[in-house]
């Protein structure tokens, strides 16, 4: 705990954030290849249901990021160590990106599937609650200058808003959506199971590059503001309980 | 859709899907790479800078 308030440094070189992406991106080549191509229409679908191997994995995704940015939040107030703050940042905006681009797919399966570009649906209303509550605690971190309250501000917010994301998952469960219900092994034929994985781990690999590499982005942007060479002094936060509160 | 309830085309939608997907995901790669090199460069002057000041 002794370094855990120092500022957050850079460690290493940003070949494996970049690793991760591209391995990532390779993935998700094969996988949407598999999909458009080689997998076969589905029944009543037809050829419309092969959005659903982007879409699917990029709502995997987007929550597991989220998850880890809840994580992230958790972490920095009990630990207060920067490198915690840094992640959050980058995995909630991973995050934000990742569900407004499963918004943005779900809009177009709907049309040709609903009839509608948009419905209030339980699981379309929670998705979008979730991706305004990270957008507005993203946009907070913006307006505060005080590094300390930023973080601390944003876990607490952070920490709230994840409530939403098992209402999500669970909305189809819980409510009469007009959503289908979330698909498993056994309701899946293992014709579309290959394509759907492949882009799954695609997506997995290309996130953490990314939050990787945006985690070091606002390591830098902390170093800047909480350490040399900056003559601002070293600001610090000290979880509650932690020994050694000089406040 | 034909009368069997199964959807008859629709490719256009699933283009669009896919295009949408590369144009956000590459774009926001490339947007990360930028901004953190940037942020780099600037660091880096700013300890140059520094270092200048001490000696």
């Amino acid at each position: 705990m002794a370094d855990a308030k120092a500022p957050p440094v850079e460690r290493g070189a940003p070949a494996i954030a970049y690793a991760l992406a591209g391995l990532g991106a390779l993935l998700l080549l094969w996988g949407s290849y598999w999909g458009l191509m080689l997998a076969p229409k589905e029944a009543y679908m037809g050829d419309v249901q092969r959005i659903m191997y982007i879409h699917v994995p990029t709502a995997w995704n987007a929550m597991l990021a989220l998850t880890f940015a809840f994580g992230c939040a958790l972490a920095f107030l009990l630990r207060g160590d920067w490198k915690w703050d840094a992640r959050l940042e980058a995995a909630m905006e991973v995050g934000v990106t990742l569900s407004l681009l499963l918004c943005m797919q779900g809009s177009i399966w709907a049309k040709p599937t609903w009839g509608v570009w948009w419905d209030w649906d339980p699981r379309l209303t929670t998705t979008a609650v979730m991706v305004f509550a990270f957008s507005g605690i993203l946009a907070l971190r913006r307006f505060v200058d005080d590094p300390v309250k930023r973080a601390v501000w944003s876990s607490v917010a952070a920490i709230v808003a994840y409530v939403d994301v098992p209402i999500v998952y669970f909305s189809v469960k819980w409510w009469n959506s007009l959503h289908q219900m979330q698909s498993t092994p056994q309701t899946v034929s293992s014709a579309f199971h290959w394509p759907l994985r492949i882009n799954a781990f695609g997506i997995l690999f290309l996130m953490f590059g990314l939050i990787s590499l945006r985690a070091r982005l606002a390591t830098l942007r902390l170093q800047s503001e909480l350490g040399p060479p900056s003559p601002k002094p070293v600001a610090q936060y000290v979880p509650a309980g932690a020994t050694g509160d000089t406040r | 859709m034909s009368g069997t309830g199964v959807i008859e085309g629709g490719w256009e939608f699933v283009v669009a899907a896919y295009a949408v997907s590369a144009i956000i995901l590459i774009g926001y790669a490339v947007s990360i790479n930028i901004r953190y090199r940037a942020e780099r460069a600037r660091r880096k002057r700013e300890a140059e800078r520094a270092a200048e000041g001490i000696a």
